[in-house]
């Protein structure tokens, strides 16, 4: 067993955790930032990749459009790395109320959301692929966020202020002394050493999860219901600018370009457990359905991937039903030295990844004052390593930034994923920090086998060069290959047709026709 | 010209049959849409690899017939097996590539290792890809080349050395070759062996790297217009076993095969016809009366009294599960059978397990015939990866599947030339 003593333990690396772990380093805390999995493995990586813009919540929630708002501006600045400045639409198709775009500016205005009506035939210029009859629309600065470059981003920022990153290490119990939590003890899922972490905070950012660690610390009440949601990621850039259908808020009405791909969602279905992932064929059938709507000739094209991920709708058992009805998607603090009269411990849940800032900052300000400290947050003001420079990340920058350096032709940094333009360098650089054996962590990283192929090519490079140059013994990484196809699997068949399908038989036959990866040694049986 | 047999498909199971028409004096136009799925396949003939519980399959040619419908094996006459695989080495040895041989009877499968060092069984292989099995190299150097991201020797030799068979392997890497400005790929390296010199150095840089009693295996690179002569040369500079693992598309081998046999096509008189998208047919009297080709934009109507469909299968686009959940054939519209519905479960959870919509393919009679609207058209068989009931890449069939189905459809055509006596 290992001990470590610290400021502040965050359970929970999403963006959640990990913006607590940052906004509290740089307040000058030791802080530690845990997660069972690897970063944004849970709710955080499981989005449609959208920075609202408040433009959604306008006319509905007017205090989510202004914390929206407030939060775009902030991480223009302080995250731009990981932000494409897609900006976004609002689009009256023919099945939206005309009328509601009236009561949309009204909204925006009110909420400090900036907006403007513009010609649907200017859009259409723009976007050729959305419905001719669209009817209005107006822009919003909405635009798309790349959630694992924004985690580690975070990260990064958390160790470079003496902080401890700990991924795969799993919150088994939380410790108490008397009415007072004094830190936790983790278990490495991976070797299973444990691992007892003396804080003198501990801040509970587990999100969908955060129920399950509130119960190891003996408090009541604290009754997360999972709000699973499917989405949709296709194959192209279908749009190049953030779609939200002109209407009330629903299931599956804004299409997100991020990165190489459009993402449509979502759906909401409350779940039984944060751990239920099921892609329900009538939902994706939904989705294909609902993305017709906006781009005609939706369903026919090529869908990439499908998943889904679990909204944390925190329900207060400690309170009546009225009051749950108002907070169900907006985040919630609790201070469990007011609530529950117990110390050292704060739980952060509920919110959206647009907020992640200002509930950070909520919950350390809240932490300072438990603690007597009066030292201020900075994150409005302090740029992610990386995002210093202050330029956006484009779509077209990896491919440029090869050429420019010359790399496409330069022999050793030959490319290894050339969907997502990957180089051996690069992946080789990742395997020998990250230390990882996982090519599931190394995708979340770079983006390896997330293109049209899915890993058809490089899936098999990859686990060479896990092999050849991190050290992995052969059974190890013909474990890692098997794992990661399966992993790709998973997010694969519920959506596989037309063209997509005829890449997975591609892969089918390079895998099991030419490989015979299923009879490699020590592979389950051998 | 008037063909005679119209074959629409240029993979291994259409050139199959193109070849064997036209060497019995037919005149054959083959119908291509792309360069075929030679191409991307490692050209060795899995005639059946593993059997429904898994175990290694020793006599291919026996458990292939024992195999019921609707498995395509069941679809054709006993003898037709045996005598497809005694077919295609006769082909090869009769094609343009001077030394380049098929080895293995079809009675006993070869022991071949994969480029992840698994061991796959096969029946047929090029005699440089033959030499590999693991019963005959006990001790193997495994070779890659600096900068070849699909091969990787040190995988592939641990793997090798931890598996089922007593083999002990090793790896190396060659430095990437002087004067080669491409990236080492298999496809490059094997056009830049095709230069004598180069494959004499590239055996100077073997010996330095061997020890004695070891077998020396390569990626599948030894040379694209005179791999038998390349593999020669280091054979007789080095004195002992050599052999090549075929890898990932584009695939050196499959492409060896495919020059062999359109050179045999064209020798005998065939047509190939590039860039040709059937896109419907005229049926009368319950047979293809004529097909609607697309060549280049244009709009072409093709007749002949025979039809050979060989489009593949999901892989080469020619059967598509589309968004409304239904699996159709896409040229002519043929029946499929064994596809799930709309609402069925169409795969499973495990990336390596059974998935219902795997067996679907065009749906066939006994003598291969497809159905249209009902109708069995008499004069149409469909071969290769069209046919549905198998899991070819699990079962490891492919090749086996098309080089079998292919051979069997020429027979059947010939049979109907003969019945009709329509003169050669």
């Amino acid at each position: 067993m290992k001990d470590i003593s610290t400021d502040l333990l965050v359970i929970g690396g999403g963006a959640t955790g990990a913006g607590v772990a940052w906004d509290a380093a740089l307040r000058g805390y030791r802080t530690v930032l845990a997660d069972s999995l690897d970063l944004g493995q849970g709710t955080s990586g499981r989005f449609h990749g959208m920075l609202h813009s408040g433009g959604r919540y306008a006319v509905k929630d007017p205090r989510a459009a202004r914390e929206c708002i407030d939060e775009n501006k902030i991480l223009r600045k302080v995250a731009t790395a990981t932000i494409e400045d897609t900006g976004g639409l609002f689009v009256s198709t023919p099945q939206d109320p005309i009328e509601f775009g009236d009561e949309l500016l009204q909204g925006c205005r009110d909420t400090g959301v900036p907006i403007a009506e513009i010609d649907p035939a200017e859009v259409l210029r723009d976007e050729p692929r959305l419905d001719p009859r669209i009817k209005r629309a107006f822009t919003v600065p909405d635009a798309s966020i790349d959630a694992w470059k924004l985690l580690n981003a975070l990260a990064d920022g958390v160790r470079a202020r003496a902080g401890t990153v700990l991924t795969y290490h799993r919150c088994i119990a939380v410790h108490r002394d008397g009415d007072e939590v004094t830190g936790a003890m983790l278990r490495d899922v991976r070797s299973g050493e444990e691992v007892r972490v003396h804080a003198r905070f501990t801040i509970n950012a587990a999100g969908a999860w955060a129920g399950q660690i509130a119960d190891l610390a003996g408090i009541e009440g604290v009754h997360i219901v999972p709000g699973r949601g499917i989405m949709i990621a296709m194959n192209h850039r279908i749009v190049n600018t953030v779609v939200n259908r002109c209407a009330r808020p629903a299931d599956g009405d804004i299409l997100v370009p991020i990165r190489t791909v459009s993402v449509i969602g979502t759906t909401d279905v409350h779940s039984d457990s944060p751990d239920d992932l099921t892609v329900d064929q009538a939902e994706v059938d939904q989705m294909l359905d609902a993305g017709e709507v906006m781009v005609p000739g939706f369903r026919d094209s090529r869908a990439l991937r499908v998943w889904a991920g679990v909204r944390p709708l925190f329900e207060d058992k400690k309170q009546d039903e009225a009051s749950n009805r108002d907070i169900s998607r907006a985040h919630a603090l609790l201070d469990h030295a007011q609530r529950d009269g117990v110390g050292g411990f704060i739980t952060i849940t509920g919110g959206k990844l647009t907020t992640f800032r200002l509930m950070a900052e909520e919950a350390v300000n809240a932490m300072c004052a438990q603690l007597g400290d009066d030292r201020a947050c900075t994150t409005a003001k302090t740029p992610l390593p990386g995002s210093e420079a202050g330029d956006y990340y484009d779509v077209g920058a990896r491919l440029r930034n090869r050429e420019r350096r010359g790399e496409l032709t330069s022999p050793g940094n030959e490319l290894i994923c050339e969907c997502e333009l990957i180089s051996r360098e690069k992946l080789v650089t990742e395997m020998e920090s990250s230390g990882t054996t996982n090519l599931d962590d190394i995708r979340r990283a770079l983006r390896l086998a997330m293109g049209p192929c899915q890993g058809g090519f490089c899936i098999y490079r990859a686990t060479g060069l896990l092999h050849a140059v991190d050290g992995l013994d052969n059974v190890q990484a013909n474990r890692s290959l098997r794992e990661f196809l399966d992993e790709r699997w998973r997010g694969s068949w519920p959506i596989l047709h037309g063209d997509q399908l005829r890449q997975s038989r591609l892969d089918d036959w390079i895998y099991q026709g030419l490989l015979d990866v299923e009879h490699l040694p020590a592979s389950d049986s051998a | 010209m008037n063909p005679d047999a119209i074959v629409i498909g240029a993979g291994l199971s259409g050139l199959t049959s193109a070849v064997r028409l036209a060497e019995a004096g037919r005149k054959v136009i083959v119908l291509a849409k792309g360069s075929g799925a030679l191409t991307l396949a490692p050209a060795t003939i899995d005639v059946l690899g593993y059997g429904s519980g898994g175990q290694v399959v020793d006599d291919p040619i026996r458990a292939a017939l024992l195999k019921a419908a609707p498995h395509p094996y069941s679809r054709v006459a006993p003898s037709t097996v045996e005598d497809a695989l005694a077919w295609l080495p006769d082909a090869v040895a009769r094609g343009p590539l001077s030394g380049y041989r098929y080895e293995g009877s079809g009675a006993r499968n070869l022991l071949l290792p994969t480029a992840l060092g698994a061991v796959k069984p096969s029946a047929l292989a090029p005699a440089s890809i033959a030499a590999g099995d693991v019963r005959g190299t006990p001790k193997v150097l495994v070779v890659g080349v600096d900068g070849m991201k699909d091969f990787h020797p040190a995988l592939i030799a641990d793997n090798l050395s931890a598996g089922a068979y007593a083999v002990s392997a090793r790896a190396a890497t060659l430095p990437r070759p002087n004067g080669l400005a491409l990236e080492p790929g298999a496809l490059n390296l094997a056009r830049f062996l095709d230069r004598e010199a180069n494959a004499q150095a590239l055996a100077e840089r073997l010996r330095e790297l061997v020890r004695d009693d070891e077998a020396i295996a390569v990626p599948a690179m030894l040379g694209l217009k005179r791999p038998g002569q390349t593999w020669q040369i280091l054979r007789d500079s080095l004195k002992r076993t050599i052999y090549e693992i075929p890898t990932l598309p584009p695939s050196v081998p499959g492409m060896r095969l495919l020059d062999v046999l359109k050179t045999l096509l064209r020798q005998a008189g065939g047509q190939f016809i590039n860039n040709a998208v059937v896109t419907g047919c005229r049926v009368e009297d319950e047979a293809i009366a004529a097909i609607t080709v697309r060549i280049s934009g244009h709009e072409r109507t093709y007749s002949a009294p025979q039809y050979v469909i060989a489009t593949g299968g999901v892989a080469s686009g020619a059967v598509a599960l589309g968004s409304d959940w239904v699996t159709r054939e896409m040229a002519l519209g043929l029946e499929i059978d064994n596809a799930p519905r709309p609402g069925q479960r169409r795969f499973g959870d495990d990336y390596l397990g059974r998935h219902p919509i795997a067996q679907a393919g065009i749906g066939v009679d006994g003598a291969l015939r497809p159905r249209l609207a009902g109708t069995v058209l008499a004069n149409a068989r469909v071969v290769g990866a069209s046919l549905g009931g198998a899991e070819p890449w699990r079962e490891k069939s492919g090749d086996g599947i098309s080089l079998v189905t292919g051979y069997a459809a020429a027979t059947l055509a010939l049979d109907a030339f003969d019945r009709k006596a329509v003169p050669a």
